[in-house]
């Protein structure tokens, strides 16, 4: 029983972490993907008054984003997770 | 024998080139040595005995991505038409997070040697394992052949080798690797070649933007000043045309890298799931990293090379074609010494590239198809000589097709592998981790059905049907299958197992707690 308990525990908390990365990572990424599709001169637009535009600016804030989100997830799921799993294991 | 010694850009003798080769391959046949008396069971074969550490199999995996392709072919395409680059970039990047957050853990925790293992833990072993191998040899052959076709053309720029001399040596290499040395030889190939690989492009990107002061504005202007297109290469261009295509393409990107079975091998190389998450962590860097310098040396080629006579065929054309813009910029901003370095890590590329996705095919071959379907309960020693075999055989099997495909379009091949990808590798794979009520017949169904549409839509597309086969107009209109295909796996598996009502599929449903149980802490319930 005390199991069953904490294995739901860790799917919780595997949600809780997962789903809004998983957001993060899909939503701005189909929304780079749709204005290429929809608006792609919209990107060529420059950023104030710089020679670099909206979409390589975004583009590399994507990258960013990305990697934001493995480092993060790796941080919570060794803080959040990890234990938890030990704790089933042992 | 002169002409080996040869460059090709200005006749010089590129003694960098052969040596830092020469020293590549004796330091990895070394290495093979040393990992061949390490790897005496199908396991050590195929996993390196699970000892890799995060960020080795981090680095490794980069080598996997990072191929010649990917460096030549994306800088080449930013130096084509700019922004369009980062399209691809981002879509191949992307993939991570996803592989990270819904695959790497319980790939780890429910799998062997491969995502075929996943999907047959609860179902019907032997039709989901050969329609798994399936899957995972047209991917590995189609990116094999791009890469071996690539890989002559640019050996004969290079280091001016016949095309069927560079074929030969790169599928021997290859074949010693893998056969002696297995996984661990292949992963200390792969992170060799990615440290050189990120060395090298980073002192390129760094020289070029030391000629600007390191001043963006300065530079994108430069190449806006250059580029025939102006402005318009900071901007999406022709490369999608329409928002299907760019939907579709977006779509294969993102899920195609979680379906690349020499990517997926790679987790049951490192110890446990929190080793292979730090692994997706420590690669997603690399890889994100690794494409911003191949768009700031895209946009270096259009400044210092589009212009250079040097560089130039007496039309105006650049020598070799687009994907050779930045072995160019190598030169023109690190003379032969950085030509020499940089031919040589392009070379080292290919053979750590083509040596993992034989060993995803050697899998596919004596795990799937010899141990579990054609000999179930073969011994480990006879399936370790079938996974030699294998080996040798697709080494063999590379060469020839790199031979037969030499005059043909091949840019294509990568994409259809990474369609094929999306479309029936991820899907079964996802849906039967995550999906209680998937059963084997809707696995055969939708991922059959799935593998096919894709190919059936390449053919018929503007790729194939009109600039291979010289028709005038593509029956399917658009470049990208992936949207229709991935479309129809889902539906497909969805249908065929919600309508399935046999004993079989009500025993794999009841076993999926279990299967969930073990995907998510690695112990049975």
């Amino acid at each position: 029983m005390h199991n069953e308990n904490l294995f739901k525990n860790l799917i919780d908390k595997k949600k809780l972490i997962i789903r809004p990365l998983l957001f993060l990572t899909v939503v701005p990424y189909l929304t780079f993907i749709c204005i290429i599709a929809f608006y792609p001169h919209y990107f060529g637009n420059m950023l104030f008054n710089s020679s670099v535009s909206i979409g390589i600016i975004l583009g590399f804030i994507l990258i960013i984003i990305i990697w934001v989100i493995t480092l993060l997830y790796v941080y919570l799921a060794n803080k959040h997770i990890e234990p938890i799993i030990k704790e089933l294991n042992s | 024998m002169l002409k080996f010694f040869t460059s090709s850009q200005s006749g010089d003798l590129n003694i960098v080139a052969i040596w830092m080769f020469l020293i590549f391959v004796v330091v990895t046949l070394y290495i093979t040595f040393w990992a061949a008396k390490k790897t005496q069971s199908t396991n050590n074969f195929f996993t390196a005995g699970g000892n890799i550490t995060g960020l080795q199999n981090g680095l490794a995996i980069s080598g996997d991505f990072m191929s010649a392709a990917s460096f030549l072919g994306i800088s080449g395409l930013v130096f084509l038409s700019g922004f369009d680059g980062l399209i691809y970039s981002i879509g191949f990047l992307v993939g991570w997070p996803i592989i990270l957050l819904l695959i790497a853990e319980p790939l780890r925790n429910l799998g062997k040697y491969g995502f075929s293992d996943v999907v047959s833990f609860r179902l019907n072993e032997k039709p989901v394992r050969i329609l798994s191998a399936f899957g995972s040899l047209s991917t590995v052959i189609l990116y094999l052949i791009a890469q071996m076709v690539g890989a002559g053309k640019l050996i004969e720029i290079l280091f001016g080798l016949p095309y069927i001399t560079a074929e030969i040596i790169v599928g021997i290499l290859m074949i010693l690797y893998v056969t002696f040395g297995g996984m661990l030889a292949t992963t200390w190939v792969q992170i060799i070649k990615a440290i050189l690989l990120l060395t090298g492009a980073t002192i390129i990107a760094f020289l070029v933007l030391n000629q600007f002061n390191f001043s963006f504005n300065q530079f994108f202007d430069a190449a806006v000043n250059t580029h025939d297109n102006g402005s318009a290469i900071l901007a999406p261009g022709g490369l999608i045309s329409d928002p299907v295509s760019a939907i579709s393409l977006g779509l294969a990107l993102m899920f195609g890298t979680a379906g690349l079975p020499h990517i997926l091998m790679r987790f049951f190389t490192v110890s446990n799931a929190k080793q292979a998450r730090r692994s997706v962590a420590f690669a997603t860097g690399f890889i994100g990293y690794f494409y911003i310098l191949t768009f700031i040396i895209g946009f270096g080629a259009i400044i210092l090379v589009s212009n250079n006579p040097a560089y130039l065929s007496g039309t105006g054309e650049i020598l070799g074609d687009n994907n050779m813009a930045a072995i160019h910029l190598a030169h023109a901003v690190g003379g032969n010494i950085l030509l020499g370095f940089i031919s040589a890590v392009a070379f080292a590329t290919i053979l750590a590239v083509v040596s993992g996705l034989t060993l995803a095919g050697a899998s596919a071959i004596s795990h799937d198809l010899y141990a579990n379907v054609i000999k179930k309960g073969a011994n480990d020693k006879s399936q370790m000589i079938v996974s030699k075999f294998a080996t040798i055989l697709l080494g063999f099997m590379a060469i020839l097709l790199g031979i037969i495909f030499e005059e043909q379009n091949v840019a294509f091949m990568v994409g259809l592998a990474f369609a094929i990808a999306a479309s029936t590798n991820f899907p079964i794979l996802f849906l039967s981790i995550y999906w209680k009520n998937i059963t084997t017949r809707g696995v055969l169904a939708g991922g059959s059905a799935g593998l096919i549409l894709c190919i059936i839509l390449v053919i018929l597309g503007p790729i194939v049907w009109v600039d291979i086969l010289n028709n005038t107009k593509a029956i399917f209109p658009y470049k990208y299958p992936a949207l229709f295909s991935m479309t129809i796996t889902f539906i497909g598996i969805w249908f065929f197992s919600v309508t399935d009502r046999s004993l079989q599929a009500s025993k794999e449903k009841a076993l999926f707690e279990n299967q969930y149980f073990r995907a998510q802490t690695g112990k049975n319930k």
